[in-house]
């Protein structure tokens, strides 16, 4: 369960100030999927990286799963995105010396996992965001929307509790999209994770139990999409 | 988060940046460091050379390891028989030479030269110094001669040829009649029996004859002017003496660096400043250079450190894997550094460098190479550390935009 109270981001650029999140209050449920939906600039990354422990709000309060994590020592939260988040970043952040398998594996090194385990582990998650044939390649060798698979692949190997996911399909064909929306769903489903991904796409609204609208950095409007499983989930 | 996977974790991004980073960068760097390393073994090795040299050919052509001379007031030792004999019962004591010494004028040819003559008893000569067998010419002295000299190539000189400062009688060859004035006012003419090169300068412009001819000239009995003495191993003349002392030897004893004078030990002594310069230089172009290349490495990198501490890895992880890198490429560069000065030693040895006393030889010793490495290795580790601890603290999403 996350709890995001009355959360500003304040930018200050000289003398202007960018209020890039004017106050958002938000709970996500455990299990739930959420979508984050407004408009470029609204403050949509923003309040990722806030509820991803990347950023720290100007003011507010952030609780998941009753621990305050703004209360958190830099070592703690990195544990705790090691641990608990998978995070998939708008513009990839792959790293470029390493091969798509090793961005994914690199984090199962940290958690101590076996050679064997994370081999295995990070090449299925591989084949199923359909990149089996691009496991040795290096981001220089990938297409943008490969790069932005093997970042999904990387948020999820090691099943977090929380996915946080910042326009995960912004550069996939509607196909590929679909198919990891119905990945993310069946995770969601199955291993009920939390998600909370942004998304500019109508469409994805299917998927999500709720909508989210940010506008100017404010909550507009949240709507409840759905109670029943997706049928995407069982494919 | 177990300690090992850390550093699992850290060897591999360690090893992921050697591998798919710039080889010249890394070609560049490892080679400064050999460079750095040569620089600090080089200079020490020659410095314990030319100690080296000194030392031997000091033991073998000019002073044995120790020196008995008389106490003060006294021009000379007496009852020198006797006090051979109880000294060579001395263990470790392996020979004894008695030497006279005086200083004379030589003159061959109408030329003239002020040195040193030396009065010996050849066999114990032979048993403590090494002269007799660095004959150029003719032969060394036999206990019975009475009008033979032998002379240092220096002072025999060769024709036409002015040795600048240094006492000359230019071209005395074996068989050539030489006159010796004392400075009791007694003058000796002398066959040349042999000339000898030694390469120790002090020896090779002196010359010798029988101690029994000397003690004839100046009315001298069973007596000299200092005793060498020969020991069995170098290097441990002060537990000789030591020994010599408590056997209860009255007169002065000197081991042969205390015979030489400050003279040495100031040369080591500048040496060894000269030497502290250049090591200390040569670390703080290690320093530097170590810190530039982590610098750029993880500046360049900024985005990637931003990237692993997004995706929860530590940054203890990040420093260490630049730490690791640090010590790959310094353990690289040593080895590659004891290549180079394996190839320089081999170089020096075969064709040395000659210093006054003779040829040096660089003597590397394994206390300097470990002494390098070690320095190397904790002035580059800080060097790496603190670059990278520095870029690794920054917020992570403005390392990630860059
Ligand atoms: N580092 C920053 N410094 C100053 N202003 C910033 C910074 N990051 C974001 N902003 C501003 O904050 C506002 C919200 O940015 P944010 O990235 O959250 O938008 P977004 O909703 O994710 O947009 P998009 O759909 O284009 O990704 C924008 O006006 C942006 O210019
Ligand atoms: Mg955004």
């Amino acid at each position: 369960m996350i709890v995001a109270e009355n959360l500003t981001r304040v930018y200050t650029m000289g003398r202007v100030e960018v209020r890039a999140l004017g106050g958002v209050s938000l709970e996500v449920a455990k299990g739930e999927f959420v979508g984050i939906m407004g408009a470029s600039g609204s403050g949509k990354s923003t309040l990722l990286h806030i509820l991803g422990l990347l950023d720290r709000p100007t003011s507010g309060r952030v609780m998941i799963d009753g621990t305050d994590v703004l209360a958190l020592s830099d070592h703690r939260r990195t544990l705790f995105r090691l641990n608990r988040l998978g995070y998939v970043f708008q513009d990839y952040a792959l790293i470029g010396e390493l091969t798509a398998l090793e961005n994914v594996y690199l984090t199962s090194l940290v958690r101590g996992a076996s050679k064997a385990e994370y081999l295995e582990r990070s090449a299925e998650i591989l084949r199923r965001v359909g990149l089996g044939d691009r496991m040795d390649h290096r981001q220089s060798e990938l297409s943008g929307g490969e790069q932005q698979r093997v970042a999904i692949a990387r948020a999820l190997v090691n099943n977090p509790s929380i996915l946080l996911a910042d326009e995960p399909c912004a550069n996939l064909d509607s196909q590929t999209s679909r198919s990891i929306l119905d990945l993310f769903a069946r995770l969601n489903e199955d291993l009920d994770q939390t998600i909370v991904m942004v998304s500019h796409e109508d469409w994805h609204k299917e998927y999500f139990c709720r909508i989210v609208t940010l506008r100017d950095g404010l909550i507009e409007e949240m709507v409840e999409c759905r109670k029943e499983p997706h049928p995407h989930g069982e494919a | 988060m177990p300690v090992f996977a850390g550093l699992r974790v850290s060897a591999f991004l360690a090893w992921k940046s050697i591998e798919r980073g710039s080889r010249g960068t890394l070609a560049l760097t490892i080679m400064i460091i050999a460079l750095i390393f040569v620089n600090l073994v080089f200079l020490p090795s020659i410095i314990s050379g030319v100690v080296e040299t000194f030392n031997t050919q000091s033991i073998d052509f000019d002073l044995g390891n120790l020196v008995i001379e008389p106490r003060e007031g006294s021009q000379y030792l007496d009852g020198v028989a006797g006090l051979q004999k109880k000294v060579e019962r001395i263990p470790g004591v392996v020979g004894t030479s008695p030497r006279i010494t005086v200083g004379v004028t030589y003159f061959y040819r109408g030329r003239n030269a002020a040195s040193t003559l030396y009065g010996i008893t050849p066999e114990d000569e032979r048993s403590v110094t090494r002269i007799a067998d660095y004959m150029t010419a003719g032969e060394f002295l036999s206990s019975g001669d009475t009008d033979a000299i032998v002379m240092g190539a220096t002072l025999a000189g060769s024709e036409g040829e002015e040795v600048g400062g240094l006492p000359s009688l230019q071209g005395v060859g074996v068989g050539d009649s030489v006159e010796v004035a004392y400075p009791n006012g007694a003058t000796r003419t002398y066959q040349v029996k042999g000339i000898f090169k030694t390469q120790s300068f002090g020896v090779d412009t002196a010359a010798f004859v029988t101690s029994r001819e000397m003690s004839g000239v100046l009315g001298l009995d069973n007596q000299a002017s200092i005793i060498l003495v020969k020991t069995a191993v170098n290097g441990r003349e002060e537990e000789y003496k030591t020994e010599l002392l408590s056997y209860g030897i009255q007169e002065e004893i000197l081991t042969f660096r205390e015979k030489s004078g400050g003279f040495v030990d100031q040369a080591i002594q500048s040496f060894n400043i000269i030497n502290a310069i250049s090591t200390l230089v040569s670390l703080i172009i290690a320093i530097v250079v170590v810190f530039i290349v982590i610098f750029i490495n993880t500046v360049n990198r900024r985005r990637q450190i931003g990237i692993l501490k997004a995706i929860g890895i530590d940054q203890q992880i990040i420093i260490n894997s630049y730490v690791l890198q640090v010590l790959f490429i310094t353990a690289v560069g040593a080895l590659v550094g004891i290549g180079l000065n394996a190839g320089v030693t081999t170089y020096l040895t075969a064709y040395p460098l000659v210093f006054p006393g003779g040829p040096v030889y660089p003597d590397v010793e394994a206390s300097a190479i470990l002494r390098s490495i070690a320095s190397l290795f904790a002035v580059s580790v800080v060097a790496g550390y603190i670059p990278a601890w520095q870029i690794v603290r920054e917020d992570i999403l403005s390392a990630i935009r860059g």
